[in-house]
Order: structure tokens, then sequence, then C-alpha cells
């Protein structure tokens, strides 16, 4: 094979290639060029490292640990609050059971307002979800918090615009816990946020 | 696997006992992930952010995160990967922020001047070039790391890291081609 200016490109790809390449590059002052320039890349990168002495940084950083740490210290394993989550689990189950066999409303009201009864099993039913979810997302948060796969990125931020909607409808809903759009509405958010964490774990699972 | 370090240190402790120190809450093991690590990951902040502030910041962020992240790690994880696929989260968070602020120096790069000695053109040529293709470039020909360690860190098979790299030498060398000294 004779070697031609336009091989040049195959042979920086396919190191076997060089030598036919240099011999070229001695009767061709442009593929020399580019031959030379390929190499330089790879000398000269080293020289672009940023080295900086930072003797603060350390210190700045352990504080900031310490802190963190203060700030866990207290909380360890708290059976009450897991007894709690428990107990709540177990009413929306129940509940969700139940709810079949249950007698129709009496008289039905205006859909969009909730009864005292049904608002307690929802907002029942809402904290033992949310429980899950946040159990989920627990689950989901170190490959959120670590991968830089740009899918995970793009949910980790999908995530972010869940929670700050999921809060602006839960600080509407109190002061409205008697519509059902709003909780409707509040489902929904936790459906979408419980779909997007199932699909972050289970791409984990695939790695 | 940890990272062989810019000055050819090795980490005196094994990752498995890194990990479970860290996990223990040991601030030791943190001061030594920082001994063997901060340098590397500022440089590689530094890149990302184009300032020496902003990359401490990063550097710090990155190390609450590792606190924070450390206890669901498996003993025996690879640390370094993890530790920098941290930092480069924390760098886009911090990027993203700065460019609602101002719009990125990085994006708005002039055209390469044609007078400029090779090292320089070459910064200048880089910010030009592929994100993806100028993040493996970066850490493979400036940090020193090898495919397996950009691979596992942009969690991308060996193979793309090797082609990115090759993307990225290819579109400097067309951009300092165009030029010339």
């Amino acid at each position: 094979m004779t070697f031609e200016c336009r091989d040049l490109e195959r042979a920086l790809a396919a190191p076997e290639l060089l030598p036919e390449a240099r011999e070229h590059a001695r009767v061709c002052a442009a593929c020399r060029r580019a031959l030379w320039l390929w190499g330089e890349l790879s000398n000269m990168a080293p020289g672009l490292r940023e080295d900086w002495e930072s003797p603060e940084l350390w210190p700045r950083i352990r504080q900031a640990l310490e802190a963190q740490q203060k700030a866990a210290k207290p909380r360890g394993i708290d059976w009450r609050l897991l007894a709690g989550i428990a107990a709540a689990i177990l009413v929306a189950v129940s509940f969700l059971i139940l709810a079949p066999f249950r007698p129709a409303p009496p008289a039905r009201q205006d859909s969009d307002f909730l009864t005292e009864q049904t608002l307690k099993e929802v907002e029942q039913t809402e904290t033992a979800y949310r429980a899950s979810i946040d159990k989920l997302a627990r689950l989901a948060e170190p490959r959120l918090t670590s991968s830089a796969n740009p899918r995970t990125i793009a949910d980790r931020e999908k995530l972010l615009v869940l929670d700050s909607e999921i809060s602006e409808v839960r600080s509407t809903v109190e002061h409205n816990r008697f519509n059902a759009r709003l909780q409707t509405e509040l489902a929904v958010l936790y459906r979408e946020k419980q779909e997007t964490l199932k699909e972050i774990l289970h791409r984990a699972q695939q790695y | 696997m940890p990272l062989a370090t810019a000055a050819g240190r090795r980490p005196f402790r094994h990752d498995a006992e890194l990990i479970q120190a860290s996990k223990r809450g040991d601030l030791s093991a943190f001061e030594e992930i920082h001994a063997v690590h901060a340098g590397r990951m500022k440089s590689i902040a530094f890149h990302m952010l184009g300032d020496r502030s902003d990359a401490e910041d990063a550097v710090q962020e990155a190390f609450l995160k590792i606190y924070r992240g450390v206890g669901a790690i498996q003993g025996d994880s690879a640390l370094a990967p993890w530790i920098y696929r941290i930092l480069l989260n924390c760098c886009y968070d911090i990027g993203r922020k700065r460019s609602r602020q101002a719009e990125s120096p990085l994006e708005t790069e002039p055209a390469i001047p044609n007078n400029l000695p090779l090292q320089i053109a070459l910064r200048h040529a880089l910010a030009r070039i592929h994100p993806q293709h100028r993040l493996v470039f970066w850490l493979f020909e400036v940090e020193g790391l090898r495919h397996s360690e950009v691979a596992a860190i942009l969690e991308i098979p060996e193979g793309t890291s090797k082609k990115w790299l090759f993307e990225a030498k290819r579109e400097l060398k067309q951009l300092l081609t165009e030029v010339g000294p």
C-alpha cells in the first residue's frame, strides 16, 4: 500500500500504520507537521495541570465535616419514629385492602371537597406513601449523588423540580385541606417521583 | 483500585480501610483522602470551572457529599472513581449556578489568535472542542489517569474513553493546524 496524506487520520487511530505514516512524513511537510502536533498534544498536556497551594482548604473542610457530625449525632435510630411510620403504613394498607368492601357513602357531596373522615384517611395514606417514597429516595441517593451519567443528572434535576412542586402543593393543601383536586394533584406528583426513583434504581441494578 | 497520585505517592491505607474509617466518621480518613486527592481534585475542578475559588468550593462540597454518601458504598468498592464522580457533579452544580448569574467564559471563548505559543493555543483550543471529549482529554492527558480509571469515573466503557480521547486530539489538531504558529 502506498501511504498518502488522506491515510494519516487512519494511521493516527491505528498505531500499526504509524511507521508508514512517519516514512511518508519524511517527504510531506503537512503530514510531518500533523504528526509532530499529534505527539506534542500529549507532551504539552501535563503542563496544563493547575497546581496551587491552599493551606486553608483542609481546615475549612474539616470544620464543615465536624459541623455535619455535630448535626448528625443526636439522631441515631428513633424507634418511636419507626414505630409511627410502621403504624401509618399498617393503617394505609388496611385502608387499601378494606376499601372495596366498604359501603358506598350515603350522600354524594361536592366532589371537590372531602369529608373529615375521608380526609383523615387520605392524609394517613399520604403519610405512608410519603414514607415509602422517602425510603426509595434514600436507596437511590448514593446513585444520584455519585453518578456522572447524563440521564441520572437529568433525573436528579427532575426530582428537585418535583420536590419543589410537592412542597408547593403541600403548603397549599395545608390551607385548603378539603380540596380533593389538590390532593389528587399531590398524589400525581408523588407517583411521578416514585416512578423516577424506581427507574434510577432499576438502571443502577443493570450496571 | 486506588488511583496513582500526581506525585506518584500511594495512599497509606487501602481503599477498604479508608472506606471503613470514613463510615465511622473518622476525620483522619478524610484528611488522608484530602492529602492524596485534593491536588488533582482542585486541578480538575479548575479545568471545569475556570476559577480557583470556585474549584476549592467544589472540592469542599465534594467532601461533604463523600461524608454523607460513604455509608452507602460497599467495602470493596473503588473509592477514587466515586470521589471524582462526586466532584464532577459538584462542578456541574456550581457551574450551573454560576451560569445563571453570568454567561460561562468557556461558552464564549473567542477564536484562537494565530500568534500564541503552542501551549497557550492548546488551552484556547481545548475550550472549543466537544465537552465530553475535552473532559476525557483532561483526565487522561493532563491528569495522567488510565483509560480504565477515566471510564470508571465517567461510567462509560473503556473503548468509549479511548474513542473520545482520539476525537479530542483530532479536534485539537484540526483547530491548531488551522491557525498554525
